[in-house]
Order: C-alpha cells, then structure tokens, then sequence
C-alpha cells in the first residue's frame, strides 16, 4: 500500500507532506517528464509507508505536463489510499478532483486544509454533512500549525472505495 | 444582457450561462461552471488575463478561454 497526497495546485498538500513523513523527505524525478515529485515515508500503525506528493491538479484529465504526471502516477499505483488536500476556502473545486479520484474506485480521505482561514473568511463547512454524503472520512487540518494532522493519520484506516452512484443518490442529485 | 466574459468591465457581475464544449470538464475543476456567480476583478492589459471572483476567491483565465464563456450580465 501506498499513500498519494493529492489536490489543486497551492492547497497545502507538500506542508501535509512534510507533516506527514518528517524530515525523511527523498527528492525524485518521474521518468519522462521535467516535473519533480517528492517521495518519502511515514510510520502508520507500525509498518513504514511511501507517500508521494502529487503534483497539483484540478481535474483528471490533464492539460499540462504536471498534470499528465498527477494522473499518470494516480493510474500506476492502483493500490493506494488518496489523501485529497482541499482547500476549505475553495471547496467546490476541490471537490470536484475528489469525487473524480472517488470515481476511479481509490479510497479516499479528505483533508479540508486552510481550516483557519476559512473560519477567518466566515466559511462554515458541515463536516459531518459532508463526510456522511461522500462516506469518506474528512478531516480539518491546518497544515502549517500540524492542527488536524494527528487525526487525518488516524482516520487513513477508514478509507474505502465509494459508490459513486450512493454519493448521487445521498447528495439528492440527478444525472 | 448578455456578452462574453472577456468583455465584462471591472467591477460588473454577472452569472454564467453558456460554455465551449470543449472547455467545460477543464473549467469545471476550477469552479467556473454553468449557473455560477462571476464578478470581474482585474483585466490586464494588451490581450492579457482577466481575473474573476466567485465564492470569494479568484481565477485567473486566459483572455481565449475568457471569450467562450457567456454570461448574464446585470443591468
């Protein structure tokens, strides 16, 4: 099992990444490209796991080099949980790529980030709401402070695959 | 009215109505989708970017991508 850290371009997701592995960060370069991922590792109930930092995306179909290798790297490691980085400020759009990732049948864990700054911006999100429409756990983080993250560790366990049918069906929406 | 969102004047509102097809996934990721809030915040100069505002916070679009975007504008 792998961990992807995943997300729209300045979410937060390398400070949850460092937060996350420590000072056991490896530098990397993803074949074929010029775009630089990192890789590192984290302890999770005892065993070493690799954590990539996924460079930052909006959708899952690609229009630049950074985002080919986003996809490309979430398409070679099947086996992974997604820890998808959102910015609480800007949650629709980050919305959108997590359902996408939900779509493709990854377990996913979502890390609302900037937790503090939407509560300064008078954002409110119904975490509960939110966590029993999508059936993922979601977390609030704010990654510079660490605030969230021991959590967001804790709650990796209970990542699985989504239906994305029930999340419609749950949400009240029609296709 | 409506008009492009490359001819909004700074400062105008409006609501998006219409989007190229072929652009509609992409802009969907970033939040610009149909029935979505827009208020013009910055236009650069000489055919450069324009940035608009939705749910308080700002996107930066390519005066191209700017011009197949229809909106309905106030007024």
């Amino acid at each position: 099992m792998k961990i992807l850290l995943m997300g729209n371009p300045n979410v937060g997701k390398s400070a949850v990444f460092n937060r996350l592995t420590g000072a056991k960060v490896i530098e990397s370069n993803y074949p074929g490209t010029t775009v630089d991922y990192t890789k590192g590792y984290m302890r999770l109930e005892g065993k070493e796991i690799e954590i990539i930092d996924v460079p930052g995306t909006f959708s899952l179909e690609p229009k630049d080099k950074a985002e080919e290798v986003a996809v490309k790297i979430l398409r070679e490691n099947k086996d992974s949980v997604v820890i998808c980085v959102v910015d609480s400020t800007k949650l629709e759009r980050g919305l959108y790529l997590a359902i996408e990732i939900i779509e493709e049948g990854y377990p996913v864990v979502i890390a609302l980030n900037m937790w503090d700054i939407a509560k300064d911006k008078n954002i409110w999100i119904d975490i509960e709401k939110l966590q029993n429409i999508l059936g993922v756990p979601v977390v609030p983080t704010i990654a510079i402070s660490g605030e969230g993250i021991k959590e967001l560790i804790s709650r990796i366990k209970e990542a699985s695959p989504v239906d994305i049918k029930k999340i419609l069906k749950r949400a009240g929406g029609k296709r | 009215m409506r008009k492009r969102l490359s001819e909004m004047d700074y400062g105008e509102e409006g609501v998006v109505k219409e989007i190229d097809k072929n652009l509609r996934s992409r802009l969907a990721g970033m939040g610009i989708r149909v029935g979505v809030k827009v208020k013009m915040a910055t236009k650069q100069p000489i055919k450069g970017p324009v940035v608009v505002t939705i749910d308080r916070y700002s996107i930066s679009l390519g005066l191209g991508i700017a011009d197949k975007i229809i909106v309905e504008v106030e007024g």
